[in-house]
């Protein structure tokens, strides 16, 4: 029997990680309660404020569609970034590093089923949100919505890949570092609010953050009517810096994993547990 | 001797990173959302007749999240990272101490947050809070029975936590998010649906944040009007005791649970 | 460098494992792991580093596994530089480890080793006939869907073994595949290693391990290591021959809780060890000849022993460690050790 070759290898890798995040959510159903049930709750919250401000109905609609593109950050924060250090402390990546496949696909098998189950979440809060708080939507431009929302997805996931990288050497930090960037991301980001509200100045810096230029633009294309007032950049811009940002981070996640496994190599990091 | 134990490993005073994240970045964070909300809005902004009440709220419920999540973590790393909840069970160590030792270590933590908050508030945004109008017999009153009470439903919660896989979402702050909105702590609870409101009724964190609101604004929202201070302080009392045995019973059924089904030291990470 | 005919050579390899700052000023800022180690195995050999804990046998299967990189020296695996081209080297290579946790809990045996065979590009139908069998040599047929996080240690520990031999690695590193497990599970997966080696005759196999008997029973060549550096390599039968010239006794002692004072200071003892039992103590003694020995009996009665039993022994690899190193396994005690 020849070898198989490195795309096969590839891509066998990326089915063979991504089968236990789509599997172990089916067998443990309580993810449905835990990961759609109750932040759909949260996202609640946030629209009763601006009810009870009485904001736009625009704004619902904002709030909705931030409550489903968190679930993609939380996902990349909580499975992706911390991810490589949890595989460290149960073995998995020893046997990750041994096996004659690319660390790449792994973390792409990882970031494929994430996004199964938290698109399930995303659909869940997007489809439920609009019903609850009759949302209205006019997409001005379908193949545009799609194009920013999987160039998101993808510049986030790349994100993801190169944070878990760097958390990888973080140690125990990377846990605390996860929890550094949450709250502040749905922050500078506006997952609740017109991302502008912050100011250019904090805008820009927030648009190292895929979902900040991604969750504008979409918004923008979703709620046209308030195109004008509320966005930072235009949808065109917005997309062209986002298709800059997915290649970049592909390209240092790719970078960063081959500099980060030396290094950990060297210094004898990838097997010492509890550090 | 375990409420120590429990302290000592949460504690991790001795990195000022760590504490600056959980005192300071996270709850600032979390509460200038909801400040950019207000302000970019609220036809009156900051100085909408509302946001006094919801700053003050969502200032105490940094405690909410800290505690609960502290304690339902407890049994996810324990179990799943450092592989020690069964060694916590076979050591002759009271659980509920050690778990609570972990949340009041968070609550410490997160105190520092609330000052912070309280004082950003007052100072920058114009928030009435005005110590000298402080009844400090009922703050302490309140932050005594409110210890107790998040304390238990994080152990209510760790008990869930022991029987279930661990997702991508912190449990405790999923929890806390759900709490977010039936508690009514960012508006008023009348806004909500009536059947969503009388569920905020029965949660005793509800209470809890009106007896805040009373003591640190000196009035508080238009949903509890009708309950005296007194009679205010005697429901958190009584829901706590409630609360106590739920949690007591509850998490001693998921440990039940938990060992006929040898969930003690399983790993569920996907 | 000829390295090609080799399965797995090292040459002068030493590993030193710095402290971090801030724990520096708690233990050592240096310990050496590898002080200098140079073997070589051939294609087909089940060879064995044998040392007691800390000895740097799993820094060793580390180095040659591309998990971790020399300070000094070289190693080849399968001809090639474990430190120039690791990933090479990856496509050759497969490892198993005692106490392994590997896999995800929630997926079923069978589930989880499939999903390690598709990192190695296994056809998942081929992948599914191996797991089958395999599972089947090991007693795990009936347990295959059952999820790992209800196994035993000794179950998931031969799941462990058929991850490792599911793809058929030409070399194969085995780090302390036994520990912790019973009599039985360990017998049974050290007839599975012999029985694989013997139907795939052009695989390597090197196995580390702190149980003599294993090492014995297994290898056709042994290294014995100790702080870092070989000390003897060579057939374990040939290294016991060795010892054959000397006499080897056990004499169990009543009375005498410490047999240092009386058996250490004689001059015919070239090495002992001594364990505590029951009545007083065992002790193990190398003597330069037999005539030796009725001096030795004499100085422990004058202590005050009571010779229970006496037992003249043909020499183990535990009595060549004992010979070579100074001391027995139950006596080394090392610092820090990341080895």
């Amino acid at each position: 029997m020849s070898a198989p070759s490195q795309w096969t290898v590839f891509w066998r890798t990326v089915v063979g990680r991504a089968y236990p995040r789509i599997i172990g959510a089916q067998r443990e159903k309580s993810w449905v309660f835990f990961e759609i049930f109750l932040p759909l709750l949260q996202v609640t919250a946030y629209v009763y404020i601006y009810r009870a401000i009485q904001a736009p109905p625009e704004f619902i609609g904002f709030v909705v569609l931030g409550g489903a593109m968190s679930a993609y950050w939380l996902n990349v924060l909580w499975s992706m970034a911390t991810q490589l250090y949890w595989e460290k402390e149960t073995g998995n990546l020893e046997l990750y590093i041994v096996a004659p496949t690319s660390r790449m696909a792994i973390l792409l098998g990882m970031a494929m089923g994430g996004l199964f189950a938290t698109t399930l979440r995303a659909v869940a809060v997007i489809t439920i949100g609009t019903v609850l708080f009759h949302v209205s939507m006019s997409v001005s431009s379908v193949p545009a919505l799609v194009g920013v929302f999987l160039t998101t997805l993808v510049a986030l996931y790349g994100m993801g890949m190169l944070l878990s990288s760097l958390f990888l050497l973080f140690g125990r930090e990377a846990w605390h570092l996860s929890n550094l960037l949450q709250e502040p991301v749905s922050l500078v980001s506006g997952f609740y609010f017109p991302v502008r509200a912050l100011g250019q100045v904090v805008a820009a810096a927030a648009s190292i953050l895929p979902i900040t230029l991604g969750l504008d633009a979409m918004r923008q294309l979703l709620f046209p009517a308030m195109l004008g007032k509320f966005r930072f950049l235009s949808p065109g811009v917005e997309l062209a810096i986002l298709v800059g940002l997915a290649i970049l981070f592909l390209f240092l996640s790719h970078r960063a994993l081959a500099f980060f496994e030396k290094l950990a190599r060297r210094d004898g990091r990838l097997s010492v547990r509890g550090q | 001797m375990a409420a120590w134990l429990g302290w000592q490993i949460e504690s991790n005073w001795a990195d000022p990173f760590v504490f600056a994240i959980y005192s300071l970045v996270k709850p600032l964070a979390g509460a200038l959302i909801l400040v950019f909300m207000y302000a970019v809005i609220a036809k009156d902004g900051l100085h909408s007749p509302l946001f006094p009440g919801v700053f003050v709220g969502n200032a105490l419920f940094i405690y909410v999240p800290a505690v609960l999540a502290g304690i339902s973590w407890t049994i996810i790393d324990d179990r799943e990272h450092y592989g020690m909840l069964k060694y916590v069970y076979t050591a002759p160590v009271n659980v509920f101490a050690y778990l609570i030792g972990r949340g009041v270590a968070k609550a410490i933590v997160a105190t520092v947050a609330v000052v912070i908050m309280l004082l950003l508030g007052t100072l920058a945004l114009g928030v009435p809070v005005r110590l000298a109008g402080i009844n400090w017999l009922f703050v302490a009153a309140t932050l005594v029975l409110g210890s107790a009470m998040l304390s238990l439903f994080g152990i209510l919660l760790g008990g869930v936590t022991m029987i279930t896989a661990r997702h991508n979402y912190g449990v405790g702050e999923a929890v806390a998010g759900g709490l977010y909105l039936l508690c009514g702590v960012v508006f008023p609870l009348d806004t909500l649906p009536a059947w969503l409101a009388a569920t905020g009724r029965v949660i005793p964190i509800s209470y809890w944040l009106e007896a805040f609101r009373r003591a640190l604004l000196g009035h508080g929202t238009e949903a509890f009007a009708s309950l005296s201070d007194g009679v205010l302080l005697a429901v958190i009392a009584g829901s706590t005791a409630v609360l106590a045995v739920l949690a007591v019973l509850g998490f001693r059924l998921a440990e039940r649970r938990a060992r006929a089904k040898g969930l003690l030291d399983m790993q569920t990470m996907y | 460098m000829m390295s090609d005919c080799y399965a797995i050579r090292t040459e002068d390899l030493r590993r030193v494992f710095r402290a971090k700052r801030r724990e520096a000023k708690k233990q050592k800022r240096e310990v050496v792991a590898l002080d200098g180690v140079s073997f070589s195995v051939g294609s087909g050999e089940l060879f064995g580093v044998l040392g007691p804990n800390g000895a740097g046998k799993t820094t060793t299967i580390k180095i040659l596994a591309t998990l971790l990189s020399p300070t000094a020296g070289r190693a080849w695996v399968a001809g090639i530089d474990v430190a120039k081209d690791p990933k090479r080297v990856r496509r050759h290579i497969g490892m198993v480890s005692g106490g392994e946790t590997s896999g995800y809990g929630l997926l079923t045996i069978e589930e989880n080793l499939w999903m390690f065979s598709q990192f190695y590009g296994l056809d998942t139908r081929v992948a599914r006939a191996r797991i089958k069998e395999l599972l089947e040599v090991v007693g795990l047929a009936d347990r295959s869907r059952t999820k790992i996080y209800h196994l035993s240690t000794g179950m998931r520990q031969k799941m462990n073994f058929v991850r490792g031999f599911l793809t058929e690695p030409e070399i194969l590193f085995l780090d302390e595949p036994t520990l912790g497990l019973d009599v039985q599970t360990a017998h049974t997966l050290r007839g599975f290693v012999s029985n694989w080696l013997a139907e795939h005759r052009d695989r390597t196999i090197l196995l580390t391990t702190h149980a003599m008997h294993e090492a014995d029973e297994l290898c056709g060549r042994v290294a014995i290591i100790d702080k870092g550096r070989i000390l003897a390599c060579d057939a374990p039968a040939t290294l016991k021959r060795e010892l054959q010239r000397d006499a080897i006794f056990r004499l169990r002692i009543a009375d005498l809780a410490d047999a240092r004072g009386v058996v250490g200071t004689s001059p015919d003892v070239t090495q002992f060890t001594q364990t505590a039992s029951e009545a007083g103590v065992d002790v193990d003694a190398i003597l330069t000849h037999d005539g030796a020995l009725t001096q030795l009996l004499a100085s422990v009665e004058a202590a005050g022993g009571r010779l229970l039993s006496l037992e003249k022994r043909e020499p183990t690899l535990e009595d060549v460690f004992l010979h070579i190193v100074g001391h027995g396994f139950e006596d080394e005690i090392r610092e820090g050790g990341s080895a």
